[in-house]
């Protein structure tokens, strides 16, 4: 390839268009620069993001100001124990003045979908979504309606305040590309944060006036279009996987198949969205060929959530974590 | 066929059965599997004063005829047939069968009906449980001695546990093959994943996160060089021709476990 070649063009465009969000992203969230990459590359690949994090912890501000950068329509549920899954889908509704049903759709119609606390609505509110999340599809009385595309769910779940939530099951889990696990900023990032909102002032609203937050930052900046994201999810399907990244990506999916303090492995879509995932994190580092150090950035975020200890491991103290990363240190040993 | 599996039934229990035809006044005895022609038997209602009683025990069909476990009990000294003390339940005769004779004989002499006196008798020694015990305790003892020191196998000499292969040892049969081009991905790949390994080790990064890991060893001068041109070599769509995989691999080669040691970070 030569620096004239279409391809390279387009591919430096695809690179100045995603570092551009990286940047926008960045002037309203400090310090996430992974689980903005982490938000990327579910854009990218069409896959799933689940977010799990105390509260606090920017998701609904980063995947706001996301959704604000590339120009996609963005909603967001609070997920309730008494919400319906005619609440996310819609429902038909009898207009008064025609005297005839007619379609009211959901907030599960958008591009980026933001369902937080998923963890908190009942099990047939959260396979509604999981439904929609795997066909792309709902059904409403007797209608197929197709999502719009691109259609991306970011969930959030809490993984101390346990009580009156419905853990998702490992099927339902696996449906998630990812599961990123935030923690907390480190100190520098966050007296930065805390500088930050000091200078966010007020924002005047007729006579009256309200303190400007965050998700104002991003109102009125340069936007990208959704077309350079469709152009970037095509060139995510160039980037090129060689056979040697293959063997690595089942070397590492054997081995949690085949561990013995492990009773659940890797199921053969987790192999899948490794190689997927990898090919997006290639493509927003800069490269048309994905590196082993892709499969070990993202392993954890693709393979911790579907894999499970065995009773013996649990009661012995181990984590899945650590046979993660034990099984990550001993493919390369 | 099923006559033939009769008949051996039969033989068999006939074999089995008891055919006690003499018994003393007031025991008990049987007699067993006796077939008897014609219509069913029982016994004939008891008399006050009968020298002999029998009860039927079992009966069972044995072809048109009945066969029976008798058992008789005998209170006076004699020759009796035990016909004599059953009955037909239709009430017909018992013409033409053969008698069943017992005999019931007596322990004592005739008229003597007390029992005779008790003769003395010297006791057995005291303290054969004590010998019992001491003669065991010996035994055992000399057991556990003939277990311990006579006829046991001396354990077969196991040879030592193989030393795990050093990744230098791993490392070289890979460089060779890769070099000779004779290398598949799978092997290429555990080349790749064995450098990795092979500097995580010299640069002492064991603890380190493995994506760390190998973000640190592509920092360092001589490995990342190395790591980033294996990696063109290995994952790029068009591998740059300047990479030199002979040249590039020549010194793993001859590396052996000592020739690199730890350095540190």
């Amino acid at each position: 390839m030569t620096a004239s070649d279409p391809a390279v063009t387009r591919f430096v465009e695809t690179r100045q268009f995603l570092d551009q969000i990286k940047t926008r992203v960045g002037t309203v969230v400090v310090g996430q620069d992974v689980v903005v990459e982490r938000v990327l590359i579910a854009l990218l690949t069409s896959g799933h993001l689940l977010l799990q994090g105390v509260p606090g912890l920017a998701k609904t501000l980063l995947v706001a100001a996301v959704s604000k950068t590339v120009d996609l329509a963005f909603a967001r549920i609070q997920f309730t124990i008494d919400l319906l899954p005619s609440d996310i889908v819609g429902s038909e509704i009898l207009d008064q003045k025609t005297h005839e049903f007619r379609i009211h759709k959901g907030p599960i119609f958008t591009n980026l979908l933001l369902a937080d606390e998923i963890n908190r609505a009942a099990p047939k509110v959260q396979s509604a979504l999981l439904e929609a999340m795997q066909e792309r599809r709902v059904t409403i009385g007797n209608q197929n309606f197709a999502l719009p595309a691109p259609f991306l769910v970011i969930a959030t779940q809490n993984p101390v305040e346990q009580a009156g939530t419905f853990e998702l099951p490992e099927a339902q889990l696996d449906r998630f590309m990812l599961l990123h696990r935030l923690g907390y900023l480190d100190p520098e990032d966050e007296k930065e944060v805390l500088r930050r909102n000091t200078r966010l002032g007020v924002k005047r609203e007729g006579k009256g006036a309200v303190a400007r937050t965050e998700f104002d930052v991003l109102d009125g900046q340069d936007k990208g279009s959704a077309d350079q994201l469709v152009r970037a999810m095509e060139d995510v399907q160039e980037v090129h996987v060689s056979e040697t990244f293959i063997e690595h990506v089942i070397e590492i999916v054997n081995r949690t198949r085949n561990h013995p303090l492990l009773e659940l492995g890797c199921s053969p879509r987790a192999g899948i969205s490794l190689v997927k995932a990898s090919r997006a994190r290639a493509l927003i580092h800069g490269r048309d060929y994905v590196v082993p150090e892709d499969l070990f950035a993202l392993a954890e975020d693709v393979i911790l959530h579907r894999i499970r200890l065995s009773y013996e491991a649990v009661a012995e103290g181990h984590t899945s974590q650590r046979v993660l990363q034990e099984i990550l240190t001993e493919v390369a040993q | 066929m099923r006559a033939l599996i009769a008949l051996l039934l039969t033989v068999a229990l006939a074999a089995q059965a008891r055919d006690q035809r003499t018994a003393s006044v007031g025991m008990r005895a049987f007699v067993e599997q006796i077939v008897i022609p014609g219509t069913q038997l029982e016994p004939a209602p008891s008399k006050f004063g009968a020298p002999v009683v029998v009860r039927v025990v079992k009966t069972w069909p044995h072809g048109e005829q009945l066969r029976y476990d008798l058992e008789w009990v005998g209170f006076e000294e004699g020759t009796f047939n035990l016909l004599d003390y059953l009955v037909r339940r239709d009430g017909s005769t018992k013409e033409g069968l053969e008698p069943i004779t017992v005999e019931v004989t007596s322990v004592l002499p005739p008229g003597d009906l007390e029992p005779g006196d008790l003769e003395p008798k010297t006791s057995e020694r005291l303290g054969g449980y004590s010998t019992l015990q001491v003669v065991v305790a010996v035994a055992w003892g000399i057991g556990l001695v003939l277990i311990l020191f006579v006829g046991r196998r001396r354990k077969p000499r196991t040879a030592p546990p193989e030393t795990p292969a050093t990744l230098a040892d791993r490392l070289r049969p890979l460089v060779e093959r890769v070099q000779g081009g004779a290398a598949s991905d799978a092997q290429k790949a555990e080349l790749e994943r064995l450098l990795v390994a092979f500097w995580r080790e010299r640069l002492d990064l064991g603890d380190v996160k493995a994506v760390d890991a190998i973000v640190a060893i592509k920092r360092h001068e001589q490995a990342g060089a190395l790591l980033r041109q294996v990696e063109a070599w290995l994952h790029m769509p068009n591998p740059p021709r300047d990479v030199d995989v002979q040249h590039l691999l020549a010194p793993y080669r001859s590396v052996t476990a000592d020739r690199f040691p730890p350095e540190a970070g």
